[in-house]
């Protein structure tokens, strides 16, 4: 039985033979769950009080994003910042065009050899991949296939090994307005009871998860904000921006620590604390990794990371090791302790880097790229492992994350998508557990998951908030296709 | 989680090679590294304490409240408390999650040193100047406080022979160091005498006790396992002492040998030791030298010279060696800084790009069979997704047992501690004219100094 969700008819055809399956396949149904899913999403966008016909919605969304990025701006961070800075060097297009390539590096010559020897070994196990990678990227265009993928992924995630239980869908939860640009980062407090979120519009919102009410509006940069990061613990945010400085907040209070991370010479593209919060590492613009020491708001370190603008930084769990990307295509790992690099890791493509994240225990490191991919990687080996594809990323740096399902024993790779979709694979089997088609109007910039919940925010200037379907019990609304849609979910639920 | 990228010769170095870095902070007069070694205390000749974090050597924390110079420091095995002892007669627990003073204990006496019990930090031993040495309960506010004997045990056949002698020697006994065994269960003094006694911390009796040398025994320390010990005494000789297993439940104290491992000593130089300490795994001990700048380290195997770490200019007092890393911080007896050895390593130049390999000799490239074959780009990358299907677990964390113990507690980070009031001891008096400070200047008695702290600044 093949192990993966291939979106075609042949394999429904194929599928009906097994007794499981037959129960998730009808085109009919499945395709309805698709309108509805998106409905429900397109619902949730505009307020209760006007409700939108489908069709209206659906071609208001998208003239909305074709709109935004006729405007040819990467992210917002670096909208805010050609807002402000008129005299930069590079115009917002040609930032991510590649600068040089890197024939020596890339090995393309010895990944013909290897994969021509290696393949004809392994090929008749291994179908799964290409075909769910390449049927995700075909049905971009078609909901009903892309519905049918999704749920026939669920299944067979279900399906795989024993889990306890299966994947269970998001929904939207919330949508949280404020912001009046484009939002380029939402991250989730350590407890969990808040969302920082940061935006073209120079403020950074720190938001309460269980009312959706806004608490504080942190108002102090000059410019754009493109990153925040949660100490994790005692309400300590911090925040850059496109005013190349990183400023430090309270979070409780809203009030502002006196002194801020003053050194970059160039736009805080991304920051990240260690886990002990004493350390902060930024990544720049001006193409240096920085480490800082928070207690005395001090460079503890200047890595000379990369030939490009960095795109994103990030720390391991235990703190010994930060992780930098670039638009050069060369995603880095540091040593704290030492300041030295201990290893580079390059795709043969050398699409530039844009955002970067370590696994929860810190054995691979997911990478995203420009050229619609997120990739997956063992860092100590220097392999890529996993490549996830279907997602639309050519121009912005969008960002994601790792969340867990099934009572946080399976791991999935969430990400955005310039679309303004939402992406859900399964770590192992690259499956897209669940793709929400339009989450935002326009680009999905940054996605934060944390138990249940996701929290993403586009160019739009939402942020919307997910959770898992099934956790609570059902809102004010009753409406026919959203009982569809639960009756759905429970038909997953009852097989396992 | 970064040794599986290092360097696998750096990670097999066991001692520092070469001064890496300095810590300045006041006048350090003893410093001491918590189990886990992310957090290295400092007290200082005025009686602040001053909290070392040493993944950015910035100042985590500044405790007040002693006015003489702090002579010992000891950490709660979770790293969240901290015992003080002073030359004011006081000792302070710390608690470090916010900076409080959870007791203090006050004695008759100058504290020699104070040490927490391994497990229970309401539990610690003192010794003090000129008086019996203390095993303080101080689970109440008001502290229990048992009186320790300093008079070593004999043997009674020994005993009855020359009574009026040996008690009168024996009142000359007093005890100048104390430690817990790694269990707890037991004390073992030293006296300035030499002698070594084995005190049961249940009943406070001496159990045992053995004659280690003629001089004054000035300082003991265990190993993490606690099965080894190091002695430095006035003999200008430092022992290491194998400690016996005493966890037994029907110890017999007769069949209690403590015998000494080796003895290190320059025979040419006939230099003394200020302070000693073993290195994190216990196979080397290291000593610094009085009237000299450096540092001697021996390892135990064959009880040889490894290395003098040399650096500062100046005399060296307390060294401590890093629990689970080969680097040693001293500080200096004159400037009170805290120097730090460790080991550089070399960039890897094969880190910075991945087909970079390094090579012992040059190596002829052999071409491969189909190394410049076209094929099309598709198929490569098709057939580069086909070989993705590793398994991959991206959650589970792989835990010590040690680790999630020490990682119990989580020092709050402290963004606002004025580092102001100035450590240097150079103080500008006039238009290129400078002064030292004499020592105790700008410091009244305990709240006073803050105050004086801040007008000096202004």
């Amino acid at each position: 039985m093949p192990s993966y969700a291939e979106p075609s008819p042949s394999h429904s055809h194929s599928a009906s033979h097994s007794p499981e399956r037959r129960r998730v396949t009808p085109p009919s149904r499945s395709s309805n769950s698709a309108v509805s899913n998106y409905d429900s999403a397109a619902e949730h966008q505009h307020s209760p009080s006007r409700p939108r016909s489908q069709a209206n919605s659906r071609s208001r969304s998208r003239s909305n994003s074709s709109h935004s990025r006729s405007r040819s701006r990467s992210r917002s961070r670096s909208q805010a910042g050609s807002d402000f800075h008129s005299d930069r060097p590079n115009g917002n297009g040609s930032y991510y065009s590649r600068r040089r390539t890197r024939s020596s590096r890339s090995g393309s010559r010895s990944s013909d050899s290897r994969s021509s020897s290696r393949s004809q070994s392994r090929a008749p196990t291994r179908t799964p991949s290409p075909a769910s990678s390449d049927g995700a990227r075909s049905v971009n265009s078609n909901d009903i296939r892309a519905a049918e993928a999704e749920l026939l992924a669920a299944e067979t995630a279900a399906e795989q090994g024993p889990p306890p239980r299966p994947f269970r869908a998001y929904r939207l939860k919330a949508t949280l307005r404020g912001h009046k640009r484009g939002v380029a980062c939402a991250r989730f407090s350590p407890d969990g009871k808040w969302i920082a979120s940061c935006g073209a519009d120079a403020s950074v919102r720190i938001w309460e998860v269980g009312s959706g009410k806004c608490i504080h509006v942190l108002m102090g940069h000059l410019a754009g904000v493109s990153t925040v990061s949660w100490a994790p613990e005692g309400g300590l945010l911090a925040s850059g921006g496109d005013d190349k400085v990183i400023r430090l907040w309270n979070a409780i209070t809203g009030e502002p620590y006196p002194v801020p991370l003053v050194g970059h010479h160039n736009y805080v593209y991304s920051i990240a604390f260690s886990p002990k919060g004493n350390m902060l590492v930024s990544g720049s613009y001006d193409e240096a990794v920085f480490l800082w020491d928070v207690r005395g708001a001090r460079v503890m370190r200047s890595l000379p990371a990369h030939s490009d603008p960095v795109g994103g930084v990030d720390f391991i769990h235990d703190g010994t090791m930060v992780a930098s990307c670039s638009s050069d295509g060369l995603t880095r790992v540091w040593d704290t302790s030492t300041g030295q690099c201990l290893r580079t890791l390059v795709h043969e493509d050398n699409a530039a880097v844009t955002s970067v994240r370590f696994s929860p225990n810190g054995k691979y490191i997911l990478a995203w790229t420009l050229d619609s991919s997120v990739r997956l990687w063992n860092y100590v080996d220097g392999r890529c492992l996993k490549t996830y594809q279907g997602h639309k990323n050519a121009k912005y740096s969008l960002g994601g994350g790792f969340g867990t399902y099934s009572d946080g024993k399976q791991a999935f790779v969430v990400s955005g998508s310039e679309d303004g979709g939402i992406w859900l694979w399964d770590v192992t089997s690259k499956n897209v557990l669940q793709r929400i088609e339009t989450a935002h109007e326009g680009v999905v910039l940054d996605i934060d998951a944390r138990e249940g919940l996701l929290v993403s925010c586009g160019l739009d200037g939402c942020v919307r908030v997910w959770e898992v379907e099934g956790d609570e019990q059902e809102g004010e609304e009753s409406d026919s296709k959203r009982a569809l849609l639960d009756e759905d979910a429970m038909d997953v639920d009852a097989k396992i | 989680m970064n040794n599986a990228l290092i360097d696998p010769f750096i990670l097999s170095q066991d001692y520092p090679e070469t001064l890496t870095g300095k810590l300045k902070s006041g006048r350090a007069t003893c410093i001491r590294f918590n189990r886990k070694g992310d957090y290295l205390a400092s007290g200082r000749f005025d009686g602040t304490i001053v909290v070392f974090d040493m993944e950015t050597n910035g100042i985590a924390h500044k405790l007040r409240g002693h006015v003489r110079q702090i002579q010992s420091l000891s950490w709660s095995r979770d790293g969240r408390y901290l015992l003080s002892s002073s030359q004011d007669w006081k000792c302070i627990l710390w608690d470090l999650k916010d900076g409080s003073q959870i007791r203090t204990v006050k004695f008759e006496a100058p504290v020699y040193i104070a040490e927490l019990h391994p497990s229970n930090h309401f539990l610690f031993v003192a010794a003090l100047f000129e008086d019996q040495p203390a095993l303080v309960d101080i689970s109440e506010v008001k502290p229990y406080i048992q009186r320790l004997p300093s008079a070593p045990k004999r043997g009674t056949a020994y005993m009855d022979e020359q009574d009026e002698k040996q008690t009168a020697q024996d009142a000359k006994q007093a005890t100048s160091i104390t430690i817990f065994t790694s269990t707890g269960d037991h004390i073992i003094a030293g006296t300035n005498k030499g002698w070594l006694n084995l005190i049961e911390t249940k009943t406070c009796k001496t159990i045992y006790s053995t004659k280690l040398c003629n001089g004054v025994l000035v300082y003991l320390r265990l190993t993490l396992s606690g099965r080894d010990m190091v002695s430095n005494s006035s003999d200008r000789i430092v022992r290491t002492i194998h400690v016996p297993d005493l966890s037994k439940s029907d110890l017999d104290p007769d069949s209690i040998t403590i015998e000494v491992e080796h003895k290190f000593q320059d025979v040419v130089n006939r230099l003394s030791w200020n302070h000693v300490a073993f290195s994190c795994t216990g196979e080397y001990v290291s000593a610094s030298t009085y009237m000299n700048h450096d540092i001697y380290v021996w390892e135990r195997n064959q009880g040889s010279l490894v290395k003098i770490l040399e650096g500062p200019k100046e005399e060296l007092g307390v060294i401590e060696w890093h629990p689970s890393r080969p680097f040693v911080a001293a500080c200096g007896i004159d400037t009170g800084r805290i120097y730090l050895w460790s080991i550089i390593a070399p960039q890897r130049w094969s880190a910075l790009a991945p087909d970079f390999v390094e090579v012992e000799e040059n190596v002829e490239y052999v071409e491969r069979e189909d190394e410049f074959d076209i094929h099309p780009i598709e198929e490569i990358r098709k057939r580069q997704l086909d070989r993705e299907d590793e398994v991959v677990d991206a959650l589970i964390i792989e835990h010590k047992k040690d680790e999630d113990e020490a990682d119990a507690f989580r020092m709050p980070v402290l963004l606002d501690i004025d580092d102001s009031e100035s450590e240097d001891e150079i103080v500008a008096i006039g238009p290129g004219t400078m002064r030292r400070k004499s020592p105790g200047e700008g410091r009244d008695m305990g709240a006073g100094e803050k105050a004086t702290a801040r007008s000096r600044k202004r």
